[in-house]
């Protein structure tokens, strides 16, 4: 049974269609790629999954159960949390207790929530900044405190919307790293990413949206040598 | 020894001077202010659980605090049902208001919370005004006689001087410390930060927002309607402008903005600089001091003018002492406070 099955979901503002009619579904354990030109609608995806806004038409079905009207609150609790593209720190708290805020959906004891979170931020390499502001942080170190603060929901299947986004080559290959050490964990993922190399790396298979619509799917080879993929989001960094 | 055993021990020095004031001072006056201190505490840490670690302004908290107040007073005056009993018929429909304004509100995003909580304020206040055979009206309810609270045959107190009223306030004020400290380090104190923090962070870390946004105004509120029984029973009297007005609920977020928001101690410290302030001023105690340091002299031009107007310009003194704060201590003293350290600290290291 796929852990993710995204049936003809819809999504208008309006007169604008920001998805239309967008299906595929996942395996579990394999990381999807999401890519697609900037307002293809990969964020509207990722908020019609997990809640923020009801599909206008279509189905979300996880691990079985339809997922249609649920708020985010109750999507986290089933198993399914996402990051945001732009971070939401809480700022005025520290790094390990805005993990906490995380851990806590899974526990009532602030001390259990506190080991969860600490473990977590081992996960992304961030225990030296445990007592630090989150507000302070450095945009690297915000995008790493969103995938710890996700992870400590203990979720089934994590959404990650450009976390590499604004970061240095160095800080990327970190993040690529994370992705892969939570794959082997056997924690399945949808990633949006702009950076073609890196997505090509990590994923076992890649969704291409453009104008809200799903252009084509398949693995990371085949979706880079379809004509109609280099034509509309390639054609540009790879002519 | 280390801090937090620094820190137990002034607790406990302080909270025994404080027991044991009633036996070394006598004068009423001295009694009285300590009594509005601990009023002024309940009530600022009350609103701080709410509005200070949940982030949702209320500026209608005489909703819960007259509600308490003439809940109490009502039931003692019209059908002879002692104070203790009548606190609790109190809470009960201080709940009620409080998650009907509460269910409301809280599916809403946006400034409808802050807008409510004003315009429920002002409907009670109205109905106190107008419901006359349940509150008097305009005129308030006057109740001068407290039964005698026993246990068994023995007589506890008969509340005929303050002492009683100042212990029952420092157990009051005592109990919202304990409840705000046990928020802020529990489960409720996270998700109330978070939701403050980032709502959709919040939501999507699944935390039901409008439940605990409930949760936080059910302790608040309640909370609230003890400090506005104790002061019923305390003062002996309630009218709508005393517990409902506005400006009461402006001076219950005071207390606390200045004080600072999201900390235990920073409604302490904004009762410890609001009570005396407007007692002084209240009582024309500036232009006293003024005079007395020789600054001004009583009958000059300047002293009558002050004599006569600084009494009522307790609202606009209070008006110019939140935008000083708000400009210079963005946290309240508590901010300044912490801020200090932190740098004393830092030079130290
Ligand atoms: N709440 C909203 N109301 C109206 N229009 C919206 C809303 N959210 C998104 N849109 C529109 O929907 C389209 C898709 O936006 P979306 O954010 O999903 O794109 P994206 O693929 O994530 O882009 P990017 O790569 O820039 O993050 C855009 O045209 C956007 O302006
Ligand atoms: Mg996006």
């Amino acid at each position: 049974m796929p852990i993710l099955e995204i049936k003809n979901v819809s999504k208008f503002f309006g007169g604008l269609a920001a998805n239309s009619d967008v299906s595929f579904s996942m395996e579990q354990g394999m990381i999807m790629g999401l890519i697609g030109p900037n307002g293809a609608g990969k964020t509207t995806l990722f908020n019609c999954i997990t809640g923020y806004y009801p599909p206008s038409k279509g189905e979300v079905i996880f691990n079985g159960r339809r997922m249609n009207g649920l708020q985010p609150d109750k999507v986290c609790k089933l198993g399914m949390v996402r990051t945001w593209q732009k971070v939401r720190p809480l700022a005025k708290l520290s790094v390990v207790d805005n993990v906490m805020v995380g851990a806590l959906v899974r526990t009532i004891s602030l001390k259990t929530a506190r080991d969860m979170a600490m473990e977590q931020l081992k996960v992304v390499r961030m225990e030296h900044r445990a007592d630090f502001l989150a507000g302070g942080l450095p945009i690297g170190e915000r995008k790493k405190l969103e995938v710890a603060r996700a992870l400590a929901t203990q979720p089934k299947l994590l959404l990650l919307d450009e976390v590499m986004g604004g970061l240095n080559p160095a800080e990327s290959d970190e993040i690529i790293q994370l992705i892969l050490d939570i794959k082997a964990q056997g924690l399945t993922q949808m990633v949006i990413e702009h950076d073609m190399k890196a997505i090509m790396r990590i994923s076992d298979r890649i969704v291409v949206l453009t104008s809200g619509e799903k252009l084509t799917e398949g693995t990371p080879q085949e979706v880079v040598s379809n004509q109609d993929v280099i034509d509309a989001y390639l054609g540009e960094s790879h002519a | 020894m280390n801090k937090r055993m620094l820190k137990a021990a002034i607790g406990l020095i302080v909270l025994a001077g404080l027991l044991v004031v009633p036996r070394f001072v006598e004068s009423p006056y001295a009694l009285h202010m300590m009594i509005l201190l601990f009023l002024s505490v309940s009530q600022g840490q009350s609103w701080n659980i709410l509005g200070g670690y949940a982030g949702q302004y209320s500026v209608g908290h005489a909703a819960y605090f007259g509600v308490g107040a003439y809940t109490t007073m009502m039931l003692m005056y019209s059908k002879q049902v002692a104070p203790w009993v009548g606190v609790w018929a109190g809470v009960a429909a201080v709940i009620a208001v409080a998650l009907v304004i509460g269910s409301i509100c809280f599916r809403l995003r946006g400034p409808y919370f802050v807008l409510a909580s004003i315009a429920v304020a002002e409907i009670m206040r109205l109905s106190a005004i107008n419901l006359t055979t349940l509150t008097n009206g305009a005129e308030g309810i006057l109740v001068t006689e407290i039964p005698a609270f026993k246990i068994g045959e023995r007589v506890v107190t008969d509340f005929l001087t303050k002492v009683p009223f100042y212990y029952i306030g420092l157990f009051l004020a005592l109990l919202t410390l304990a409840i705000a400290y046990w928020v802020q380090h529990s489960k409720l104190g996270y998700y109330f930060q978070a939701i403050r923090e980032d709502q959709d962070a919040a939501h999507s870390l699944g935390i039901h927002i409008s439940v605990y946004k409930n949760i936080g105004l059910v302790i608040s509120a309640v909370l609230t309607s003890l400090a506005g029984s104790f002061y019923g029973i305390y003062v002996g009297f309630v009218d709508p402008p005393t517990v409902l007005g506005l400006d009461v609920s402006v001076q219950i977020m005071l207390i606390c903005i200045i004080g600072g928001m999201g900390t235990i101690w920073g409604p302490v410290l904004g009762s410890l600089l609001l009570v005396p302030l407007s007692e002084a001023l209240r009582s024309n105690m500036i232009t006293e001091g003024l005079v007395k340091i020789g600054l001004v002299s009583a009958d000059s031009k300047v002293g009558l003018f002050l004599k006569e107007n600084l009494a009522h310009a307790h609202v606009l003194i209070y008006g110019i002492l939140v935008v000083l704060v708000i400009l210079f201590m963005p946290d309240g003293l508590m901010g300044f406070v912490k801020k200090l350290a932190s740098r004393r600290k830092r030079e130290a290291a």
